[in-house]
C-alpha cells in the first residue's frame, strides 16, 4: 500500500511543478515525474513480491510459475508509454529552445503574446 | 480475413516514410505523392465502408492472435463514417497545401508529419482495444503540435507550448485511467472490459470514467477544459487549423467521448449529464467569447468550442434523435469549418492578414472566395438548406423529448449569437463597399478544395433524406444505440 502513496505524492510533486512554476525548464522537468510516476502505477499493478521474471523454463514446475512470475504485460506497455513520454520531453525541450531564441526568456509570464 | 481496414493506417505509416525519402529530390514530386497516398486512402476506406454498410462489422486480429489475447482492429458503421469523413477532408486539405505551404520552407517535412498525424486518426478509428486507441492517440497528438508549431514564429512556437503541455495533463489523466482498468480487471479489450465492468464498485468505475472524461473532454475542448484551443488553431498555418478544427478534435475527442458513454461504460448512464453541462457550457462560452474578436481565425476557433458543444449536448442527451444529432452535426460542422478555415488562409495568402480592421469589402476584390465563404458561414450558422440546420433542428427537438426545455432554448439561442457574429463578420469583411477595389482573386488550387467544400456543406442535409439515411446514419445510430460484443463469436470476423 505504501508505495502506492509514494506513487501518488510523486504524481502531485511533477503536477505541482507543471502548474506552479513558470520557468519553461522546470515545467518539462515536472512533466518527466508526472511521466515517471504513471508508469511506475503500471508497473506496480503487475509486479510480485519476490517475484521471478515471467521466462517459462524446463525446470521451473508450472504451478510455482503461475504463483511467483509478474506479469509482462503492463512492463511492454510501459516501454511503449516511456517512448511517448521521450517525444513529449524531446519535443518540449527543443521548443524550449526555439522560444528561447524568440523570446529572450524561459518565464512562461513573459511569454504571453496570445490573449482574448 | 480481409486487410483491407488496416490499410489506412499502413498508407499513411508508408507514405510517411517515403515521402521523407523524398524530399531532397524534390518538392514538388513528395507533394504529388503525398495527395495520391491520400486519394488511396480515401478510396480504402470507401471501399470498406461501403462493404461494413452493407454487411455489417468487420474484425481484424492483429497478427493473427484471436481475442481475448491479441490486439482486436474493429470497423463498423460508426467508426466507418468517422474513417470516410478524415480522409476526404484530409485529401481536400493536402490538395490546398500544396500551393499554400510553399511559402514556408520545409514544405516535404510538412507532408510526411501530416502523414503521421493522418495515420494516427485512422489508428484510433479502427482500434478496439483500450491501449492501442492510447498510443494512435499519442501519435497524432505529438504530430499535431509540431505541425502546429510549424512557421516557427513566436506566437505559433507560444501556442504549440501551451497546447503540448495541456495535452500532456489530458494524456497522463488517460493512462491513470488504462492502468486503473488493466489492475481491476486485467484486461484491455473494450468488449472484455464491458463483461467485466458491470463488477467493479461505483467508486471504481467513477474515478475511472472520470479520469478518461476530463483527459479525452481537454482533447475535445469543452469547457473549461478549452483554455489551450483558441491558441492552437488561431496560429497554426491555415491547412493545419483546418484539419484540427474540422476533423481532429472529432476524432481525437468526440468519437473517442462517443465510445466510452455509449459503448464502454454502458454500466454509467450519469455521465451523461456531465457531458450535457460541459456542452451547454461551451456552446454558450463559445458563442459569446466569438462575438468579440477582432482576429477572424480566433473568432473560428471559439466558433468550434461553441459547435462542439452542441455535439456533446447531443451526446449527452442520447436516445435515437440525440445520437442522430450528434453524427449529422459533426458531419455538417466537418464540413462547414474546414471550408472557412482553408477560405481565411486564402485570404491570408493573398493580402497577408486575419485581421478584421484590415480586411474589408472582399467581395470586390475577391469574389469566389467571398461565395465560398459567405456559403460557410451559412453552413455553420444552420441556415435552412444546409446540414448544419437539420443538425441543430434534431439536437433541439431531442432535447424538447427528453425533457430538457431550458437546455432546447439555448441551442436555439446560440443559434441566434453564431447568425449574429457570422453576419456581422461577413458584413464588414466581404460585402462592405470599399473604393478602387484591386481584382485579385486566389490561386486555382486553393478554390478548387474551397468549392468542393461548398458543395459538400451545401448538400450535407442529404444524408437526412429517408431512404439514404436508413443505410448510412442510422446504422451508425445503432452502434450508439444498443451495442453489443455477445454476437462476436470467437473465430469469426464479422
Amino acid at each position: 500500500m505504501i508505495v502506492y502513496i509514494l506513487v501518488a505524492l510523486m504524481f502531485f510533486t511533477g503536477l505541482y511543478g507543471i502548474i506552479a512554476k513558470k520557468n519553461i525548464i522546470k515545467i518539462i522537468v515536472g512533466i518527466n515525474i508526472v511521466g515517471y510516476a504513471s508508469n511506475l502505477l503500471f508497473i506496480l499493478l503487475g509486479y510480485k513480491w519476490e517475484g521471478i521474471a515471467p521466462i517459462l523454463t524446463e525446470d521451473i514446475p508450472i504451478n510455482y510459475f503461475v504463483e511467483k512470475a509478474v506479469d509482462p504485460l503492463p512492463q511492454a506497455l510501459v516501454l511503449t508509454s516511456i517512448v511517448i513520454d521521450l517525444a513529449f520531453v524531446a519535443f518540449l525541450a527543443a521548443l524550449a529552445i526555439r522560444l528561447f531564441e524568440r523570446y529572450g526568456t524561459f518565464d512562461m509570464d513573459k511569454i504571453r503574446r496570445l490573449k482574448g | 480475413m480481409s486487410h483491407l481496414i488496416i490499410l489506412p493506417v499502413a498508407i499513411y505509416l508508408g507514405a510517411a516514410f517515403l515521402i521523407a525519402l523524398l524530399y531532397k529530390k524534390d518538392e514538388k514530386l513528395s507533394g504529388a505523392a503525398a495527395i495520391s497516398f491520400v486519394f488511396l486512402s480515401v478510396i480504402t476506406s470507401i471501399i470498406s465502408g461501403i462493404d461494413v454498410f452493407t454487411n455489417g462489422k468487420i474484425l481484424y486480429f492483429a497478427g493473427g492472435w484471436e481475442r481475448p489475447l491479441g490486439i482486436v482492429l474493429m470497423l463498423d458503421p460508426l467508426s466507418s463514417i468517422f474513417l470516410i469523413m478524415t480522409n476526404i477532408i484530409a485529401f481536400f486539405v493536402m490538395l490546398y497545401s500544396t500551393v499554400y505551404m510553399e511559402k514556408y520552407t520545409w514544405a516535404p517535412y510538412f507532408y510526411t508529419i501530416f502523414m503521421i498525424m493522418l495515420a494516427g486518426m485512422n489508428g484510433i478509428l479502427i482500434s478496439m482495444d483500450i491501449f492501442n486507441i492510447y498510443v494512435f492517440f499519442e501519435v497524432a497528438s505529438i504530430a499535431s503540435f509540431i505541425l502546429v508549431a510549424f512557421g516557427l514564429r513566436a506566437e505559433e512556437l507560444e501556442a504549440s507550448m501551451k497546447y503540448t503541455v495541456m495535452s500532456f495533463i489530458a494524456s497522463t489523466m488517460i493512462l491513470f485511467a488504462i492502468a486503473l482498468i488493466y489492475g481491476f480487471t486485467g484486461t484491455l479489450n473494450i468488449p472484455a472490459f464491458m463483461s467485466e465492468a458491470s463488477g467493479l464498485s461505483p467508486v471504481h468505475l467513477w474515478f475511472i470514467a472520470g479520469l478518461f472524461l476530463s483527459g479525452f473532454a481537454l482533447k475535445t475542448a469543452l469547457v473549461p477544459f478549452h483554455t489551450w484551443l483558441p491558441d492552437a488553431h488561431s496560429m497554426a498555418p491555415a491547412p493545419i487549423s483546418a484539419i484540427l478544427s474540422g476533423m481532429f478534435i472529432k476524432v481525437v475527442g468526440l468519437y473517442v467521448l462517443i465510445r466510452i458513454t455509449t459503448n464502454i461504460f454502458i454500466v454509467l448512464p450519469q455521465i451523461r449529464i456531465l457531458l450535457l453541462l460541459f456542452g451547454v457550457l461551451s456552446m454558450v462560452f463559445g458563442g459569446l467569447m466569438a462575438y468579440g474578436q477582432k482576429n477572424i481565425k480566433r473568432l473560428y476557433a471559439y466558433s468550434t468550442i461553441s459547435q462542439v458543444g452542441y455535439c456533446a449536448v447531443g451526446l449527452g442527451i442520447g436516445g435515437y434523435l440525440g445520437s442522430l444529432g450528434v453524427l449529422m452535426h459533426f458531419i455538417a460542422h466537418a464540413f462547414s469549418k474546414t471550408l472557412l478555415f482553408l477560405n481565411i488562409g486564402a485570404i491570408e495568402y493573398i493580402k497577408g492578414t486575419t485581421e478584421v480592421e484590415q480586411l474589408q469589402g472582399l467581395n470586390d476584390s475577391m469574389p469566389a472566395t467571398t461565395l465560398f465563404g459567405s456559403t460557410g458561414m451559412l453552413g455553420i450558422a444552420g441556415v435552412p438548406p444546409m446540414g448544419n440546420f437539420w443538425s441543430k433542428l434534431i439536437i433541439i427537438i431531442a432535447a424538447v423529448k427528453a425533457g430538457y426545455t431550458g437546455i432546447a432554448v439555448l441551442c436555439i439561442i446560440v443559434a441566434i449569437i453564431t447568425l449574429g457574429y457570422f453576419l456581422k463578420l461577413q458584413r464588414t469583411v466581404y460585402y462592405k463597399k470599399v473604393e478602387n477595389p484591386v481584382k485579385k482573386e486566389a490561386p486555382k488550387m486553393l478554390l478548387f478544395p474551397m468549392g468542393a467544400l461548398a458543395l459538400l456543406v451545401f448538400i450535407s442535409g442529404i444524408l437526412l433524406v429517408p431512404g439514404i439515411k436508413e443505410k448510412t446514419l442510422d446504422k451508425a445510430v445503432s452502434v450508439m444505440e444498443n451495442f453489443s460484443y455477445m454476437d462476436i463469436k470467437i473465430g469469426e470476423n464479422r
